[in-house]
């Protein structure tokens, strides 16, 4: 490819460079403490990444608060004492020509996969009282002073974010989460000022936003990801959520409360059959969803909707039957175009992106600015560079068969597609490759 | 105890509370679908059963199976066991205010004072789920006589139907295919009366399925045949059309197609004892086959079989044993030297045609016995002869189980009619082809002396006259019992047959006397 080729150009926002225009989009695994402290393992795992060419790094989910954490022994930033390792992760990943480091702030709400030891005995927060459909996820509404206490620990995560010297954070307001929670018309059931009318459905993002912009100012990369349709009708009976007129309309209002960019996704749940899209294998998830059977109250009778073929056909209709007349490469790429066309800021994209051609094409007319992928990414840590030597696909591409998303609540984060590797043995090993660097042992204080 | 330990998650908590009997949506849908596919698989797999299902009952003993066995008529011909049975409730004046069939001439078994649902002749079949009866052999081939009035009636198997009124039952099943007491309704309530039990399926499936087929199959079968049989002279007891209906129901020619001349074919039963020494004789009054088991197909056609219904087991098992069955013996008491002296005279008058009685059997025996005497030296009437044409042969020839090993090859068109044989000859009457000479003494006058009109239906046995008492009628008044034949009408004509009417009174008397020990 030549120098002028639009994916290697650097991608401009108001406080951050970044060195070209593909992003590691959020994903990771249960690689860290459970007392949200990260480990020698996620650096490994981010480096793989930053060593594989792309600008950017947007974390996995980096719950603001214990009581947020969407699965126990994923890294938090909820605690001061914790700077200084978000800090080593940052070095880490600057080592790699520049790649840029940018954290995803969340909180779970009610769509809480694995509780663990903090959370089990407690309802998560959210904006209903109503469980979550698919799972069963118990919650209850938050109080007011609830909501205030969220809107300052978002403010206290970024600010951390900040002193930790990592480049930027990304709110996490799509597929599901709280943000979402709020934000959907088909889950926000209340009648208070966060509940009824989309200016007050989107009331507590745009605090979030404000108080993070009062907190470390104007001047450090802030970005927002929104599912662009919420599509919340996967169980039939639940309210499909809000439209793409809805979305356009609070990326503007993030845009304009001091967003610096918008990160487009889709669904209002995750995972949903349109995200991440491509396959459901239930031969796979019969063998993990067995660790989330206490998390939820419906969670039995999904597993055995998982593990008697029997029963598959119905959790089969109603996965697929969302999937049709949708692509699996830029599955929301029509919302993105107009979300970036109602907004100055500029805007990137997620959903199933691993072909070269069509990403210049989405830049060129203009339907994002950059693009976030993960499982590509997963697939061929080294896209990137394959991309930069001419190939258009990498030579064994992602399949799209979301083993990785299904074996996410037991095993550890990474490739499980068998006909990618020449045999199981070559497969564990690739997985266990994040274990490689290993931490320096210390001995505890006597 | 120990106090009950608390539970640890949230979730756990929840479950706890949780009502047993509080179902989830999903749960509802898939025990919705499973409940679905289940009646869906019962109906399914109990409809197909039903669908494929056509047995009928088999009956160890050969007279049973051949009053009541089924030779596979129901199908295509018959009615609903139920609807046979709630007929007499719905239509009283036709059926003289009975419950059963016996205004028709049908003849019922009586055991031990319990008169048996169905009467001889008709059988059963479930065909498709449903109980179907319709005609077997029996029908037009179970009499009966009596020495005397009021004495006891005895059945038998093989002679003619004397009794049976077929023309006034087919003018009755198809008058009521258009009649509003057959809607669903009033059937159901008199099938329920007759003793019906049904399940709230099978009240649905009788309701909107079998009720409406019946009548369309009713409705179908009377535009052709209802205004050929309201046309006719009616035929009295014991006497059929056999091709005209055949023509009309079976081939489907239109009505309007038939020659004037050809309408007229009807005749009376015949007897079926002693099949098998008739084998290659010319069969039929008319002598048009001379094969058995072509003439028995094509009465089994008559009884209602068609091509695919029917039962070839069943009417195979008929035809081997008729081909022994004996007539019972005359029971008429005459002088034997009358009767010596009248053999003589059979010997050489007769016997050459219509062979021989000889110690007690009837022997089989004559250069022209079974073969076809032209009518234009016999001079009967030509109704009959006429009524089976060469057209009717093409089609039936051509049409009737072509392309199966059944297929029709001996029928042929002959001139006049066949010399039958005469076993069983007392319960034969009346006479000829078509029934227009009451008794074998009438049979000796000539056709001028022969009575121009006479009853009909009686069951006692002429021990003078020979055949059944028939005293003669005047046609349109009305009579107490039975029916006033009336040889002017087309078809019915009583001339022919003049062989032995110009013997000497005395000679006659003898020749009579031999007849009567036939």
């Amino acid at each position: 490819m030549t120098s002028e080729d639009i994916i290697f150009t650097p991608l401009k926002f108001r406080n951050l460079t970044v060195k070209n225009r593909i992003f590691r989009s959020n994903i990771s695994g249960r690689f860290d403490n459970d007392d949200g402290s990260l480990t020698q393992t996620r650096i490994n795992w981010e480096c793989k990444f930053a060593a594989g060419g792309v600008g950017a790094i947007i974390s996995s989910y980096v719950p603001v608060q214990m009581e947020g954490r969407i699965i126990a022994s994923y890294a938090t930033i909820h605690r001061d004492d914790f700077i200084p390792l978000w800090q080593r992760l940052g070095e880490a990943v600057h080592q790699y020509d520049g790649c840029k480091f940018i954290m995803q702030l969340s909180h779970s709400g009610r769509q809480m996969d694995l509780p663990g030891v903090h959370n089990a005995d407690r309802r998560p927060v959210s904006s209903t009282s109503r469980k979550e459909s698919l799972h069963g996820f118990l919650c209850r509404a938050a109080t007011k002073a609830e909501i205030d206490k969220l809107v300052a620990d978002f403010a206290a995560g970024a600010w951390r974010a900040r002193e930790a010297g990592l480049d930027g954070v990304e709110l996490h307001a799509a597929n599901g989460y709280l943000f979402t929670q709020f934000l959907s018309s088909g889950i926000n059931d209340r009648k208070d000022e966060y509940g009824g009318p989309l200016e007050n459905r989107a009331r507590f993002l745009l605090e979030v936003i404000r108080a993070i912009r009062d907190r470390v100012g104007r001047d450090f990369h802030l970005q927002v990801k929104l599912s662009g349709i919420d599509r919340n009708n996967v169980i039939p009976w639940e309210g499909k959520g809000n439209v793409l007129a809805d979305t356009v309309q609070v990326a503007k209002w993030a845009e304009a409360e001091g967003a610096d960019a918008i990160h487009v996704s889709s669904g209002s749940l995750f995972p949903h059959p349109l995200n991440p899209p491509g396959d459901f294998s239930f031969e796979t998830i019969a063998t993990t969803y067995d660790a989330m059977i206490s998390s939820g109250v419906d969670a039995f009778r999904n597993f055995l909707l998982f593990r008697y073929r029997l029963l598959r056909p119905i959790f089969r209709w109603l996965w697929f039957r969302m999937k049709k007349g949708h692509p699996i490469e830029g599955v929301s790429l029509d919302e993105s175009r107009a979300i970036k066309a109602a907004v100055s800021v500029p805007v990137l994209n997620t959903g199933g992106y691993q072909t070269a051609s069509f990403i210049r094409e989405g830049i060129h007319s203009k339907a994002f600015d950059g693009v976030a992928i993960a499982r590509s990414l997963v697939a061929n840590n080294d896209l990137v560079e394959q991309w930069r030597s001419g190939r258009d696909l990498p030579e064994r591409p992602c399949t799209y068969c979301n083993k990785c998303l299904l074996n996410a609540p037991k095993n550890p984060m990474g490739c499980y597609e068998l006909i990618r590797y020449p045999s199981r043995d070559a497969m564990v090993e690739e997985l266990m490759s994040i274990y490689r660097t290993r931490a320096t042992l210390n001995l505890p204080p006597v | 105890m120990p106090p009950a330990e608390p539970p640890v998650s949230e979730v756990e908590r929840a479950l706890h509370r949780r009502r047993p009997w509080r179902l989830y949506p999903l749960v509802i849908l898939v025990a919705l679908l499973l409940l679905i596919g289940l009646i869906t698989a019962v109906i399914g797999i109990s409809l197909l059963l039903r669908l494929a299902r056509d047995s009928a009952r088999t009956y160890d003993d050969p007279v049973a199976h051949f009053t009541h066995g089924s030779i596979g008529a129901e199908p295509e011909s018959g009615l609903p066991y139920w609807v046979w049975q709630a007929l007499p409730r719905i239509y009283p004046d036709a059926f003289n205010g009975r419950l059963d069939y016996r205004a028709f001439g049908f003849l019922y078994e009586v055991k031990d004072g319990r008169q048996s649902d169905l009467p001889l002749g008709i059988s059963r079949r479930n065909y498709r789920g449903v109980e179907l009866v319709w005609f077997n052999c029996a029908v037009c081939h179970v009499g009966t006589w009596r020495q005397a009035e009021g004495a006891t009636q005895h059945v038998v198997p093989g002679m003619p139907s004397n009794n049976l009124d077929i023309y006034r039952f087919i003018r009755f099943v198809l008058g009521a295919a258009g009649d509003e007491r057959l809607a669903p309704d009033n059937l159901m309530a008199a099938m329920k009366a007759a003793g019906a039990k049904f399940s709230p399926i099978d009240e649905m499936v009788w309701r909107f399925y079998v009720i409406p087929r019946v009548r369309e199959g009713l409705v179908a079968r009377a535009s052709r045949l209802q205004q050929f049989i309201l046309e006719q002279p009616p035929w009295g007891p014991g006497r059929v059309d056999t091709f005209n209906p055949y023509k009309l129901g079976e081939i489907k020619v239109k009505l309007q197609a038939l020659a004037p001349y050809e309408l007229y074919g009807a005749s009376d039963f015949p007897s079926i004892f002693l099949q098998k020494p008739r084998e290659g004789m010319q069969l039929h009054w008319d002598g048009n086959n001379t094969s058995l088991a072509e003439r028995n197909l094509s009465a089994a056609i008559g009884a209602g079989v068609t091509p695919a219904t029917v039962d070839h087991a069943a009417v195979d098992r008929v035809a081997k044993w008729l081909g022994d069955l004996r007539p019972p013996p005359s029971p008429h008491v005459v002088d034997a030297a009358a009767a010596q002296r009248g053999r003589a005279l059979y010997m050489t008058n007769c016997a050459s045609c219509h062979g021989h009685h000889t110690n007690g059997q009837y022997v089989f025996e004559g250069a022209a016995l079974g073969k076809v005497d032209p009518n234009s030296r016999l001079g009967a009437d030509p109704g009959r002869l006429d009524s089976y044409t060469a057209e009717f042969r093409t089609h039936q020839l051509s049409e009737l189980f072509a392309g199966t090993r059944y297929r029709f090859k001996y029928f042929t068109k002959t001139d006049g009619y066949a010399n039958v044989p005469l076993d069983g000859l007392w319960l034969r009457g009346p006479y000829m082809h078509n029934g227009s000479v009451p008794t074998l003494r009438a049979l000796l006058s000539p056709p001028a002396e022969r009575p121009a009109a006479y009853v009909r239906g009686s069951d006692v046995i002429d021990g003078v006259n020979g055949g059944f008492i028939s005293p003669p009628c005047e046609p349109g008044r009305p009579l107490a019992s039975g029916f006033c034949y009336d040889t002017r009408q087309p078809g019915n004509g009583n001339g022919g047959h003049t062989y032995g009417t110009s013997l000497a009174p005395a000679e006659k008397a003898d020749l009579l006397a031999y007849l009567l020990t036939f």
